[in-house]
Protein backbone atom coordinates (compact mmCIF):
# COMPACT_ATOMS: atom_id res chain seq x y z
CA UNK A 1 0.00 0.00 0.00
CA UNK A 2 2.50 2.35 1.07
CA UNK A 3 4.89 1.59 -2.24
CA UNK A 4 1.37 2.45 -4.82
CA UNK A 5 0.99 5.76 -2.28
CA UNK A 6 4.77 6.89 -2.82
CA UNK A 7 4.19 5.60 -7.39
CA UNK A 8 0.89 8.25 -6.81
CA UNK A 9 2.92 10.45 -4.81
CA UNK A 10 5.96 10.62 -7.18
CA UNK A 11 3.66 10.89 -10.16
CA UNK A 12 1.79 13.72 -9.47
CA UNK A 13 4.69 15.63 -7.81
CA UNK A 14 6.28 15.28 -11.38
CA UNK A 15 3.27 15.80 -13.24
CA UNK A 16 2.78 19.34 -11.02
CA UNK A 17 6.36 20.48 -11.55
CA UNK A 18 6.61 19.88 -15.74
CA UNK A 19 3.60 21.98 -15.85
CA UNK A 20 4.57 24.66 -13.58
CA UNK A 21 8.22 25.23 -12.74
CA UNK A 22 9.94 22.78 -15.07
CA UNK A 23 7.82 23.99 -18.15
CA UNK A 24 8.39 22.56 -21.33
CA UNK A 25 8.17 26.16 -23.28
CA UNK A 26 8.97 28.40 -20.66
CA UNK A 27 12.03 26.61 -18.90
CA UNK A 28 13.42 24.32 -21.68
CA UNK A 29 11.96 26.35 -24.85
CA UNK A 30 10.86 22.58 -26.11
CA UNK A 31 8.65 22.49 -29.17
CA UNK A 32 8.64 26.69 -29.15
CA UNK A 33 9.54 26.60 -32.47
CA UNK A 34 6.70 24.95 -33.71
CA UNK A 35 5.08 26.84 -31.17
CA UNK A 36 5.45 30.08 -32.61
CA UNK A 37 3.91 28.96 -36.26
CA UNK A 38 1.18 27.14 -34.04
CA UNK A 39 -0.39 30.58 -32.74
CA UNK A 40 -0.64 32.22 -35.90
CA UNK A 41 -1.80 29.21 -37.95
CA UNK A 42 -5.84 29.27 -37.83
CA UNK A 43 -5.61 25.90 -39.77
CA UNK A 44 -4.88 23.97 -36.97
CA UNK A 45 -6.44 23.80 -33.83
CA UNK A 46 -4.12 24.63 -30.28
CA UNK A 47 -6.50 22.30 -28.62
CA UNK A 48 -6.31 19.35 -31.37
CA UNK A 49 -2.26 19.71 -31.50
CA UNK A 50 -2.12 19.38 -27.84
CA UNK A 51 -4.60 16.74 -27.11
CA UNK A 52 -2.85 14.52 -30.03
CA UNK A 53 0.75 15.44 -28.52
CA UNK A 54 -0.49 13.99 -24.81
CA UNK A 55 -1.69 10.99 -26.31
CA UNK A 56 1.75 10.28 -28.27
CA UNK A 57 3.64 11.31 -24.83
CA UNK A 58 1.21 9.39 -22.67
CA UNK A 59 1.89 6.00 -25.14
CA UNK A 60 6.01 6.51 -26.34
CA UNK A 61 6.38 7.27 -22.84
CA UNK A 62 6.66 3.61 -21.09
CA UNK A 63 8.24 2.61 -23.97
CA UNK A 64 11.24 4.86 -23.84
CA UNK A 65 11.35 3.98 -20.16
CA UNK A 66 11.18 0.33 -20.99
CA UNK A 67 14.15 1.27 -23.41
CA UNK A 68 16.16 3.07 -20.67
CA UNK A 69 16.12 -0.01 -18.36
CA UNK A 70 17.40 -2.54 -21.24
CA UNK A 71 20.37 0.17 -22.41
CA UNK A 72 21.20 0.96 -18.73
CA UNK A 73 24.80 0.95 -18.36
CA UNK A 74 25.79 0.02 -22.03
CA UNK A 75 28.77 2.70 -23.45
CA UNK A 76 26.49 3.64 -26.57
CA UNK A 77 23.32 4.55 -25.14
CA UNK A 78 23.85 8.24 -25.38
CA UNK A 79 24.07 7.94 -29.03
CA UNK A 80 21.28 5.59 -29.79
CA UNK A 81 19.16 6.86 -27.63
CA UNK A 82 17.50 9.40 -29.88
CA UNK A 83 16.77 6.41 -32.59
CA UNK A 84 15.45 4.31 -29.98
CA UNK A 85 12.88 6.94 -28.34
CA UNK A 86 12.06 8.26 -32.18
CA UNK A 87 10.87 4.59 -32.62
CA UNK A 88 9.03 4.84 -29.63
CA UNK A 89 6.97 7.65 -30.64
CA UNK A 90 6.28 6.04 -34.13
CA UNK A 91 5.17 3.23 -32.75
CA UNK A 92 2.83 5.80 -30.56
CA UNK A 93 2.35 7.37 -33.86
CA UNK A 94 0.99 4.38 -35.70
CA UNK A 95 -1.07 3.43 -33.46
CA UNK A 96 -3.15 6.84 -32.92
CA UNK A 97 -3.19 7.36 -36.52
CA UNK A 98 -4.57 4.03 -37.20
CA UNK A 99 -6.98 4.20 -34.11
CA UNK A 100 -8.51 7.09 -36.11
CA UNK A 101 -8.95 5.80 -39.21
CA UNK A 102 -10.64 2.42 -37.55
CA UNK A 103 -12.83 4.73 -35.16
CA UNK A 104 -14.26 6.92 -38.13
CA UNK A 105 -13.22 9.39 -35.69
CA UNK A 106 -14.74 13.00 -36.47
CA UNK A 107 -12.31 15.20 -38.43
CA UNK A 108 -10.56 12.22 -38.72
CA UNK A 109 -8.61 13.84 -41.93
CA UNK A 110 -7.54 16.92 -39.91
CA UNK A 111 -6.29 14.62 -36.99
CA UNK A 112 -3.90 12.93 -39.58
CA UNK A 113 -3.13 15.97 -40.90
CA UNK A 114 -1.53 17.27 -37.58
CA UNK A 115 -0.54 14.00 -35.99
CA UNK A 116 3.06 14.04 -37.31
CA UNK A 117 3.58 17.83 -36.11
CA UNK A 118 2.21 16.53 -32.73
CA UNK A 119 4.45 13.15 -32.55
CA UNK A 120 7.73 14.19 -34.24
CA UNK A 121 8.69 17.15 -32.48
CA UNK A 122 10.93 18.58 -29.55
CA UNK A 123 8.34 18.68 -26.95
CA UNK A 124 8.05 14.87 -27.51
CA UNK A 125 11.74 14.23 -27.24
CA UNK A 126 12.75 16.29 -24.68
CA UNK A 127 10.48 14.85 -22.30
CA UNK A 128 11.87 11.27 -23.21
CA UNK A 129 15.62 12.45 -22.85
CA UNK A 130 14.84 14.26 -19.64
CA UNK A 131 12.88 11.31 -18.00
CA UNK A 132 16.30 9.17 -18.92
CA UNK A 133 18.55 11.55 -18.15
CA UNK A 134 17.57 11.89 -14.31
CA UNK A 135 16.64 7.67 -14.06
CA UNK A 136 13.20 8.80 -13.42
CA UNK A 137 10.93 5.58 -12.09
CA UNK A 138 7.91 4.54 -14.54
CA UNK A 139 5.04 6.70 -11.85
CA UNK A 140 7.73 9.73 -12.57
CA UNK A 141 8.78 9.37 -16.32
CA UNK A 142 4.58 9.15 -17.12
CA UNK A 143 3.77 11.61 -14.62
CA UNK A 144 6.60 14.25 -15.69
CA UNK A 145 5.51 13.11 -19.57
CA UNK A 146 1.59 14.36 -18.72
CA UNK A 147 2.53 17.19 -16.96
CA UNK A 148 4.80 18.62 -19.77
CA UNK A 149 2.28 17.85 -22.56
CA UNK A 150 -0.10 19.80 -20.34
CA UNK A 151 2.64 22.49 -19.45
CA UNK A 152 2.78 22.42 -23.54
CA UNK A 153 -1.14 23.35 -23.92
CA UNK A 154 -1.33 26.17 -21.15
CA UNK A 155 1.94 27.64 -22.55
CA UNK A 156 0.29 27.67 -26.04
CA UNK A 157 -3.01 28.99 -24.56
CA UNK A 158 -0.77 31.58 -22.76
CA UNK A 159 0.79 32.75 -25.75
CA UNK A 160 -2.00 32.42 -27.99
CA UNK A 161 -3.83 34.65 -25.77
CA UNK A 162 -1.21 37.52 -25.70
CA UNK A 163 -1.01 37.62 -29.26
CA UNK A 164 -4.27 39.64 -29.12
CA UNK A 165 -2.64 42.48 -27.50
CA UNK A 166 0.69 42.05 -29.53
CA UNK A 167 -1.17 42.50 -32.79
CA UNK A 168 -1.04 46.01 -31.72
CA UNK A 169 -0.52 48.96 -33.60
CA UNK A 170 1.37 50.36 -31.04
CA UNK A 171 4.26 47.48 -31.72
CA UNK A 172 6.86 48.89 -33.42
CA UNK A 173 6.54 47.66 -37.13
CA UNK A 174 10.26 45.58 -37.09
CA UNK A 175 9.40 43.85 -33.51
CA UNK A 176 5.81 42.50 -34.91
CA UNK A 177 4.78 38.83 -35.32
CA UNK A 178 7.82 36.39 -34.27
CA UNK A 179 10.26 39.11 -32.47
CA UNK A 180 7.47 40.55 -30.38
CA UNK A 181 6.05 36.68 -29.50
CA UNK A 182 9.66 35.38 -28.53
CA UNK A 183 10.03 38.85 -26.38
CA UNK A 184 6.56 38.10 -24.52
CA UNK A 185 7.24 34.21 -23.81
CA UNK A 186 10.92 35.68 -22.35
CA UNK A 187 9.30 37.60 -20.40
CA UNK A 188 6.96 34.87 -19.08
CA UNK A 189 9.96 32.56 -18.78
CA UNK A 190 11.59 35.53 -16.31
CA UNK A 191 8.03 35.28 -14.44
CA UNK A 192 8.73 31.53 -14.21
CA UNK A 193 11.78 32.00 -12.36
CA UNK A 194 10.18 34.30 -9.94
CA UNK A 195 8.74 30.10 -8.37
CA UNK A 196 11.46 28.39 -9.43
CA UNK A 197 14.44 30.38 -8.27
CA UNK A 198 17.37 28.74 -10.35
CA UNK A 199 17.89 27.51 -13.94
CA UNK A 200 16.61 23.54 -14.68
CA UNK A 201 19.53 20.86 -16.04
CA UNK A 202 19.42 20.43 -19.46
CA UNK B 1 24.41 51.28 -56.72
CA UNK B 2 24.60 51.11 -60.34
CA UNK B 3 21.32 51.17 -62.26
CA UNK B 4 21.57 47.83 -63.79
CA UNK B 5 22.32 46.00 -60.33
CA UNK B 6 19.38 48.01 -58.91
CA UNK B 7 17.03 47.05 -61.34
CA UNK B 8 18.18 43.71 -61.61
CA UNK B 9 18.00 43.00 -57.82
CA UNK B 10 14.45 45.34 -57.63
CA UNK B 11 12.65 42.82 -60.48
CA UNK B 12 13.86 39.65 -58.56
CA UNK B 13 13.61 41.01 -55.24
CA UNK B 14 11.10 38.38 -54.04
CA UNK B 15 13.27 35.72 -56.05
CA UNK B 16 16.47 36.40 -54.64
CA UNK B 17 14.99 36.56 -51.01
CA UNK B 18 12.63 33.55 -51.00
CA UNK B 19 16.42 31.81 -52.27
CA UNK B 20 18.76 33.53 -49.44
CA UNK B 21 19.07 31.76 -46.60
CA UNK B 22 21.70 33.72 -45.03
CA UNK B 23 20.66 36.65 -44.93
CA UNK B 24 17.60 38.00 -46.52
CA UNK B 25 15.30 34.82 -45.50
CA UNK B 26 17.70 33.36 -42.60
CA UNK B 27 15.59 30.55 -40.87
CA UNK B 28 15.49 31.75 -37.84
CA UNK B 29 14.72 35.07 -38.28
CA UNK B 30 12.24 35.03 -40.55
CA UNK B 31 10.37 31.56 -39.81
CA UNK B 32 11.75 31.18 -36.04
CA UNK B 33 13.17 27.19 -36.38
CA UNK B 34 15.70 25.95 -34.31
CA UNK B 35 15.09 27.86 -31.31
CA UNK B 36 15.36 25.65 -28.77
CA UNK B 37 18.97 25.07 -28.86
CA UNK B 38 19.27 28.48 -29.86
CA UNK B 39 17.67 29.69 -26.59
CA UNK B 40 18.51 27.39 -23.77
CA UNK B 41 21.50 25.58 -24.92
CA UNK B 42 23.90 28.62 -27.16
CA UNK B 43 24.80 30.22 -24.19
CA UNK B 44 28.83 30.63 -24.72
CA UNK B 45 30.57 30.81 -27.78
CA UNK B 46 32.30 26.87 -27.47
CA UNK B 47 28.50 25.72 -26.56
CA UNK B 48 26.97 27.59 -29.62
CA UNK B 49 30.47 26.18 -31.80
CA UNK B 50 29.60 22.26 -30.52
CA UNK B 51 26.11 22.85 -31.69
CA UNK B 52 27.65 24.48 -35.36
CA UNK B 53 29.50 21.19 -35.54
CA UNK B 54 26.69 18.96 -34.89
CA UNK B 55 24.12 20.77 -37.35
CA UNK B 56 26.81 21.15 -40.03
CA UNK B 57 27.14 16.98 -40.05
CA UNK B 58 23.68 16.44 -39.73
CA UNK B 59 21.51 18.84 -41.72
CA UNK B 60 22.82 18.93 -45.11
CA UNK B 61 23.46 14.67 -45.01
CA UNK B 62 19.61 14.03 -43.51
CA UNK B 63 18.39 16.61 -46.04
CA UNK B 64 20.58 14.55 -49.04
CA UNK B 65 19.44 11.09 -47.59
CA UNK B 66 15.74 11.42 -46.78
CA UNK B 67 15.42 12.75 -50.21
CA UNK B 68 16.62 9.39 -51.47
CA UNK B 69 14.71 7.41 -48.95
CA UNK B 70 11.61 9.63 -48.88
CA UNK B 71 10.72 8.87 -52.66
CA UNK B 72 8.92 5.31 -52.98
CA UNK B 73 7.56 6.22 -49.04
CA UNK B 74 3.57 7.22 -48.55
CA UNK B 75 3.16 11.25 -47.38
CA UNK B 76 2.26 10.36 -44.05
CA UNK B 77 5.21 8.48 -43.29
CA UNK B 78 7.65 10.83 -45.13
CA UNK B 79 8.28 12.72 -41.36
CA UNK B 80 9.04 8.58 -40.20
CA UNK B 81 12.08 8.61 -43.06
CA UNK B 82 13.67 12.15 -42.44
CA UNK B 83 13.20 11.76 -37.99
CA UNK B 84 14.70 8.32 -38.19
CA UNK B 85 17.46 9.03 -40.83
CA UNK B 86 18.54 11.65 -38.46
CA UNK B 87 18.43 9.66 -35.34
CA UNK B 88 21.10 7.25 -37.22
CA UNK B 89 23.13 9.66 -38.80
CA UNK B 90 23.33 11.35 -34.73
CA UNK B 91 25.15 8.20 -34.07
CA UNK B 92 27.72 8.58 -35.96
CA UNK B 93 28.15 11.97 -35.32
CA UNK B 94 27.95 11.81 -31.39
CA UNK B 95 30.73 9.60 -31.69
CA UNK B 96 32.49 11.44 -33.73
CA UNK B 97 31.95 14.68 -31.36
CA UNK B 98 32.83 12.69 -28.00
CA UNK B 99 36.51 12.17 -30.25
CA UNK B 100 36.83 15.95 -31.15
CA UNK B 101 35.68 17.30 -27.75
CA UNK B 102 35.92 17.14 -24.06
CA UNK B 103 33.01 15.19 -22.57
CA UNK B 104 31.99 18.52 -20.15
CA UNK B 105 31.57 20.52 -22.89
CA UNK B 106 29.59 18.13 -24.93
CA UNK B 107 27.26 17.91 -21.87
CA UNK B 108 26.88 21.22 -21.35
CA UNK B 109 24.57 21.48 -24.55
CA UNK B 110 23.09 18.58 -23.06
CA UNK B 111 20.23 17.31 -24.67
CA UNK B 112 20.08 19.72 -27.22
CA UNK B 113 22.22 17.94 -29.06
CA UNK B 114 19.93 14.51 -29.48
CA UNK B 115 17.13 16.94 -29.98
CA UNK B 116 18.78 18.18 -33.35
CA UNK B 117 17.25 14.89 -34.71
CA UNK B 118 13.47 16.34 -34.25
CA UNK B 119 14.33 19.80 -35.16
CA UNK B 120 11.85 21.39 -37.41
CA UNK B 121 15.42 23.20 -39.06
CA UNK B 122 16.17 19.83 -40.22
CA UNK B 123 13.03 17.98 -40.42
CA UNK B 124 10.49 20.65 -41.99
CA UNK B 125 10.73 19.17 -45.62
CA UNK B 126 8.79 16.40 -44.79
CA UNK B 127 6.23 18.74 -44.53
CA UNK B 128 5.76 19.56 -48.40
CA UNK B 129 4.37 17.11 -50.55
CA UNK B 130 6.48 17.56 -53.13
CA UNK B 131 9.42 15.59 -53.43
CA UNK B 132 12.67 17.06 -53.20
CA UNK B 133 15.41 16.73 -55.63
CA UNK B 134 19.06 15.09 -53.80
CA UNK B 135 20.92 17.71 -55.71
CA UNK B 136 18.45 20.51 -54.36
CA UNK B 137 18.69 19.05 -51.17
CA UNK B 138 22.19 18.84 -50.73
CA UNK B 139 21.48 23.01 -52.25
CA UNK B 140 19.52 24.08 -49.52
CA UNK B 141 21.02 21.89 -47.11
CA UNK B 142 24.33 23.89 -47.24
CA UNK B 143 22.26 27.44 -47.31
CA UNK B 144 20.54 26.56 -44.13
CA UNK B 145 23.33 25.11 -42.09
CA UNK B 146 25.08 28.34 -43.15
CA UNK B 147 22.33 30.52 -41.84
CA UNK B 148 22.09 28.66 -38.78
CA UNK B 149 25.65 28.70 -37.47
CA UNK B 150 25.82 32.37 -38.28
CA UNK B 151 22.71 33.04 -35.85
CA UNK B 152 24.24 30.44 -33.48
CA UNK B 153 27.58 31.70 -32.74
CA UNK B 154 26.52 35.57 -33.04
CA UNK B 155 24.18 34.57 -30.31
CA UNK B 156 26.51 32.50 -28.54
CA UNK B 157 29.26 34.90 -28.62
CA UNK B 158 26.73 37.55 -27.78
CA UNK B 159 25.31 36.36 -24.52
CA UNK B 160 28.92 34.84 -23.03
CA UNK B 161 29.91 38.13 -23.66
CA UNK B 162 27.22 40.42 -21.63
CA UNK B 163 26.07 37.27 -18.96
CA UNK B 164 30.05 36.95 -17.71
CA UNK B 165 31.95 39.45 -20.20
CA UNK B 166 34.48 36.62 -21.74
CA UNK B 167 34.50 35.29 -24.84
CA UNK B 168 35.41 31.52 -25.54
CA UNK B 169 36.68 31.45 -22.11
CA UNK B 170 38.54 34.33 -22.79
CA UNK B 171 38.50 37.53 -20.26
CA UNK B 172 37.24 40.43 -22.59
CA UNK B 173 35.42 43.30 -20.26
CA UNK B 174 35.14 42.14 -17.24
CA UNK B 175 31.95 43.66 -17.10
CA UNK B 176 28.95 41.63 -16.49
CA UNK B 177 26.34 43.63 -18.70
CA UNK B 178 23.68 41.35 -18.42
CA UNK B 179 23.03 38.18 -15.95
CA UNK B 180 20.32 37.33 -17.55
CA UNK B 181 21.59 36.68 -20.99
CA UNK B 182 22.78 33.30 -20.13
CA UNK B 183 19.38 31.63 -19.18
CA UNK B 184 16.38 30.76 -21.44
CA UNK B 185 14.55 33.99 -20.48
CA UNK B 186 17.38 35.99 -21.89
CA UNK B 187 17.56 33.74 -24.81
CA UNK B 188 14.38 34.59 -26.02
CA UNK B 189 14.40 38.33 -25.29
CA UNK B 190 17.95 38.32 -27.19
CA UNK B 191 16.69 36.14 -30.03
CA UNK B 192 13.64 38.46 -30.11
CA UNK B 193 15.68 41.66 -29.98
CA UNK B 194 17.74 40.00 -32.95
CA UNK B 195 15.34 39.36 -35.39
CA UNK B 196 13.85 42.34 -35.02
CA UNK B 197 16.76 44.19 -35.43
CA UNK B 198 17.46 42.08 -38.57
CA UNK B 199 13.96 42.29 -40.09
CA UNK B 200 14.31 46.01 -39.78
CA UNK B 201 17.52 45.63 -41.26
CA UNK B 202 15.99 43.67 -44.57
CA UNK B 203 13.09 45.76 -44.97
CA UNK B 204 15.33 49.26 -45.24
CA UNK B 205 17.60 47.01 -47.51
CA UNK B 206 14.70 46.19 -49.61
CA UNK B 207 13.29 49.53 -49.55
CA UNK B 208 16.17 50.81 -50.75
CA UNK B 209 16.97 49.02 -53.74
CA UNK B 210 13.52 49.54 -54.74
CA UNK B 211 14.11 53.90 -54.29
CA UNK B 212 17.63 52.77 -56.48
CA UNK B 213 15.84 51.37 -59.17
CA UNK B 214 13.09 54.33 -59.49
CA UNK B 215 14.88 56.74 -58.56
CA UNK B 216 17.56 56.22 -61.43
CA UNK B 217 14.63 55.47 -64.37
Amino acid sequence: MTAVLNALASFFLLAVTAVFAQNAVFSRALGVSRLVRLVGDTAVSNRTFGLLLGVILLISSPLAWLCSQAMAGWEYRRAVRPLLFILCATLAYLLVMYLIQWLHAPHAKELVAVLPLATFNTAVLGPLLIADTQSFTLPQTLGFSIGSAVGYMLAVAIVAEGQRKLQSESVPAPFRGLPITLIYIGILALAIYGFTGHMVSI
Amino acid sequence: MKLKKAQFLSENMETIARRDRILLNNPVIMQGMGLAPLVVAATTGRSALILSVAVLLLLTPTRMLAALAARPVPYRFRAVVYCVLAAVLYAGVYILMRNWFEVEQTLAVGMYLPLLCVEPLIIKRYERPRKEPVLVALQKGLYITGGYILILMLMGCLRELLATGTLFGRAVSGVHLLPVASLPAGGFILVGVLCAIWRGAVRAYKNYVHREANRTV
